[in-house]
């Protein structure tokens, strides 16, 4: 399938036409947009992949391409990280095994599925309300949280809360140990999280690192200092996944704007993680929040907002 | 010297006219271009289409373009627990991903509305129709919106007065093929009316074919996809492993 985008005013010879998505783009566009994400990554810890499909989307790259070469870059950033977080023995590659066994399940299964909403033409449509939701929701909970800390450090107190509680979740059956981690919990909840995860990185186009970071502190009560690093280590193999199921199923990959976005995002990454210990990262997170919720109302105001023209067109290839 | 061969040929024709005089009803044109490749810096074609006709004064040219037909889905939105959904579609099959009509005066001026609808000339004179088993019937509304999107997108065009014409003898024209057009076989279609009756048409036609770099990323893409995924992704990991080392050593 091939869609069309609106932007047509081109005359220069910084553009590069895209071939799978089929269009030419500003090429300096593209990179800027990857340094930006990477600094994200490199300053608050968190992917960039949820910020950046919506940005290609706003760009005119159609969402199917978007979100499966979104699924290609995000691999390089997350070998990076983990090679890093490795050296300093931040990864629970056990844990990260029984998650990624979860989340080839899942991601298998979110092709699947895009591939269905494709055909049915619904697609679009869910790709951006599950953006809405979800972003919505991320956004809000960083405003919250970080708002909460500025605040709590201007009065002077810093209290902790207890690492974990043990709830149902903690009852399942097929207890296994987690060394590393130390963690002894069924194996079940980790392998359903990476399901979780896998299906939404699929049809997203996210490494999930949103949904799983908060799920391996809050769900499975990892220690913190090891869950950036494993998190890292699962959404390698769930990028990979997606991108070689994408590329089979439905070629949507676009390597040469997934090849330029990574190269963006890689150098923005180091250059975010030398900043971290100068800007306060709470500061950050606040900035970051109010970015995703815009980018959360944008695309919200796209669906609710009456079409300029209620048809619309796919030329088939 | 883009446009060399045009002004080599109007003397050509020239110096033939004077010697031979002229043959009957007859209509020679060229392309500056018949092979538009479509490769990593592809912004676009302007193709110059010149020729010579045998015409008297009030005579006019059409120029029909024509790209690869298929299938073209028209899908509309309705508003579902306020937000606005695709709910409907129509498939046109026979559709051209590609035309542009040229001419050098209004169409309406040129041929009356029965002769247009009967040569299919004109964006909604089309012979397009819809694949069996299509449960909207009323769908006058939907092929208008095939007609506005395709403008829209810029692969349908109606370029009136576009076509200029020198002396009764010389036209010429650009044809502007998008950035997005679609690859294939463009069919060149050139018609020679006077007083609105048919006298003599010349046919030429433009490749457009994806070239180099662009053309054999989408080749492998779409002939081992599986290879090109898993190339992707070890494209990735390989950068994401260079860039750990080249800034651990910063």
């Amino acid at each position: 399938m091939f869609y069309y985008n609106y932007t047509n005013n081109k005359e220069n010879s910084m553009y590069i036409y895209l071939p799978i998505a089929e269009q030419p783009i500003h090429s300096l566009a593209i990179l800027g947009v990857g340094t930006f994400l990477g600094l994200i990554m490199g300053l608050v810890g968190v992917g960039g992949g949820f910020l950046l499909t919506p940005i290609l989307m706003f760009l005119g790259i159609p969402p199917p391409v978007a979100v499966a070469s979104v699924a290609n870059q995000l691999v390089a950033p997350s070998v990076s990280g983990v090679l890093s977080h490795w050296k300093r023995s931040n990864v629970d590659f056990k844990m990260g095994t029984v998650l990624l066994v979860g989340g080839v399940i899942g991601s298998s299964i979110g092709v699947i599925l895009f591939n269905f909403l494709g055909k049915i033409g619904q697609l679009d449509f869910v790709i951006k309300s599950s953006y809405v939701i979800f972003l919505s929701l991320i956004g809000t909970l960083m405003l919250y949280e970080s708002l909460r800390l500025i605040l709590r450090k201007r009065k002077g107190k810093v209290s902790r809360g207890k690492l974990h509680q043990h709830n149902w979740l903690h009852g399942l059956p097929f207890k296994t140990r987690f060394r590393k981690s130390k963690l002894y919990i069924s194996i079940l909840l980790p392998i359903l999280i990476g399901v979780i995860v896998g299906i939404l990185a699929a049809i997203m186009g996210v490494g999930g690192g949103f949904i799983i970071v908060p799920a391996m502190i809050y769900l499975l009560g990892m220690p913190t200092s090891l869950v950036v690093g494993t998190s890292l280590f699962q959404i390698i193999f769930v990028a990979a996944n997606t991108t070689i199921l994408q590329a089979s199923q439905n070629q949507t990959v676009d390597i040469v704007l997934a090849t330029i976005l990574l190269l963006g995002s890689v150098v923005g990454v180091q250059i975010g993680a030398k900043f971290t210990n100068i800007i306060k990262g709470e500061y950050l997170r606040l900035i970051l929040s109010a970015i995703i919720i815009l980018v959360s109302l944008k695309l919200l105001a796209d669906l609710i907002t009456v079409p300029s023209d209620y048809f619309s067109i796919i030329i088939h290839r | 010297m883009k446009h060399f061969r045009y002004y080599l040929f109007v003397i050509i024709f020239s110096i033939s006219l004077s010697i031979e005089g002229k043959t009957e009803n007859q209509i020679v044109a060229d392309l500056s271009q018949e092979n538009v490749k479509i490769s990593t810096n592809f912004l676009g074609a302007k193709i110059l289409l010149f020729g010579a006709y045998d015409g008297k004064p009030g005579d006019d040219i059409i120029v029909i373009v024509t790209g690869r037909k298929g299938l073209v889905t028209v899908q509309k939105k309705e508003k579902k627990f306020g937000m606005w959904v695709n709910t409907k579609k129509i498939n046109y099959i026979n559709t051209p991903k590609y035309l542009s009509i040229s001419s050098n005066r209004p169409l309406k001026e040129i041929l009356d509305e029965n002769t247009q609808k009967s040569s299919q000339i004109g964006l909604n004179f089309l012979n397009i129709r819809t694949q069996p088993g299509s449960k909207i019937l009323n769908n006058e509304n939907w092929r208008e919106a095939l007609t506005r999107n395709m403008i829209i997108s810029k692969l349908w065009s109606v370029n009136e007065n576009s076509v200029i014409l020198n002396k009764n003898a010389l036209f010429r024209s650009y044809l502007n093929l998008p950035s997005n057009v679609t690859v294939g076989k463009f069919e060149v279609k050139i018609l020679h009316y006077r007083s609105g009756k048919l006298i003599s048409t010349e046919k030429s036609t433009i490749n457009v074919s994806k070239s180099g770099f662009s053309a054999q990323i989408y080749n492998i893409a779409q002939n081992y996809s599986t290879l090109y995924g898993i190339f992707a992704v070890l494209l990735a990991v390989l950068i994401g492993w260079g860039t750990n080392l080249i800034f651990r050593k910063v």
